[in-house]
């Protein structure tokens, strides 16, 4: 079995960070934020994939997100969820050799 | 305008408590040095849910694989790991104080690189003449005649709202109204992508405050921040 590709690995990463978005969506004051967040970010995952989507990831790159998405998996607490919207992106891009 | 000492109230005096704890000094001595890299692995694990230092070092290969090439400091990643897992096990409400503490620490130590260190100082208020006193003190200024400079900072994007753009933009006003140049900004220990999101909602004047963010911490050092938009 292969990691597959850096585009396989940022969408599984882009699925992952739906869900911490509902979270984050939870605090209403915060909605227009989150919501803008995510799709600033989503974005410059679209940028990413547009340009190396089809390239192979390296191993460690996808366990490292594969890692990322569980620490994401793991938070239970809208304002914890919010303070991830803004690194898990981070720690993503970085993962697959992208500085932001 | 002058400067003066914030009041010592309680939460002043458990705040300076939590500023003069040698893990603040020692996250922020690291993180001045650190690179972009490591400034997100440090945000990431004192924002995050696990405390298996295994699980950082996995999620951040290019800091901890065995390739030790090209890092100017092999052994900086897994102190900064052990650092910010010792902020992230305290409770939460601790670990939110310390996270504000160790990026006043960080601004203070980067202003040191082109400012002498008497002229930094922490938990200062601006007085104008005429002008009822803001509260809220301002996390660290930097004094001197010639030139000023006032920061907040905060740890996440979250953090800039309305009253710390009004604080800030109402002292730059007030300087200019008595002929004396302000720089005023925040220090934002995030994104600058997250910050701009942000500020992009906000109704409040951001046009003359300057934006320093993990991006570029290290200009800081160089010269005064650029303004936010």
């Amino acid at each position: 079995m292969t990691d597959g590709t850096v585009g396989e690995v940022l969408a599984r990463a882009l699925d992952a960070y739906e869900d911490l978005g509902s979270l984050g969506e939870e605090v209403e004051d915060e909605w227009t934020y989150v919501t803008d967040l995510q799709s600033t970010w989503r974005e410059r995952f679209d940028e990413v994939v547009a340009g190396r989507g089809a390239e192979p990831v390296d191993p460690r790159a996808a366990a490292a997100v594969a890692l990322a998405i569980a620490e994401i998996g793991r938070i239970e607490d809208p304002h914890r969820a919010i303070d991830w919207l803004s690194t898990f992106p981070q720690v993503v891009l970085l993962a697959v050799g992208e500085a932001e | 305008m002058r400067f003066q000492d914030a009041a010592r109230d309680a939460r002043a005096v458990v705040y300076a408590g939590i500023q003069a704890d040698p893990l603040v000094a020692r996250l922020g001595a690291l993180l001045a040095v650190a690179s972009p890299a490591e400034r997100v692995m440090a945000r990431a694990v004192m924002n995050g849910e696990t405390t298996d230092p295994d699980g950082w070092r996995g999620m951040f290969p290019a800091l901890f694989g065995d390739d030790h090439s090209g890092r100017p400091d092999p052994g900086r990643p897994e102190a900064i790991l052990e650092a910010s897992l010792a902020v992230a096990g305290r409770g939460e409400q601790v670990r939110s104080q310390f996270r504000g503490a160790i990026v006043e620490e960080l601004t203070a130590r980067i202003l040191a690189r082109r400012v002498e260190p008497a002229a930094i100082r922490r938990e200062r208020r601006i007085l104008f003449d005429g002008v009822r006193a803001e509260i809220h003190p301002y996390d660290v200024t930097v004094e001197r005649e010639q030139s000023a400079e006032a920061y907040d900072c905060k740890w996440g994007a979250r953090g800039i709202g309305a009253d710390v753009l009004h604080q800030l933009d109402d002292a730059r006003d007030h300087a200019a109204e008595e002929d004396i140049g302000l720089t005023v900004a925040l220090v934002v220990f995030d994104a600058r992508r997250s910050c701009e999101v942000r500020l992009e909602r906000q109704t409040a004047p951001s046009a003359g405050i300057g934006l320093v963010t993990l991006e570029t911490l290290d200009a800081l050092g160089r010269d005064r921040p650029a303004m936010a938009r």
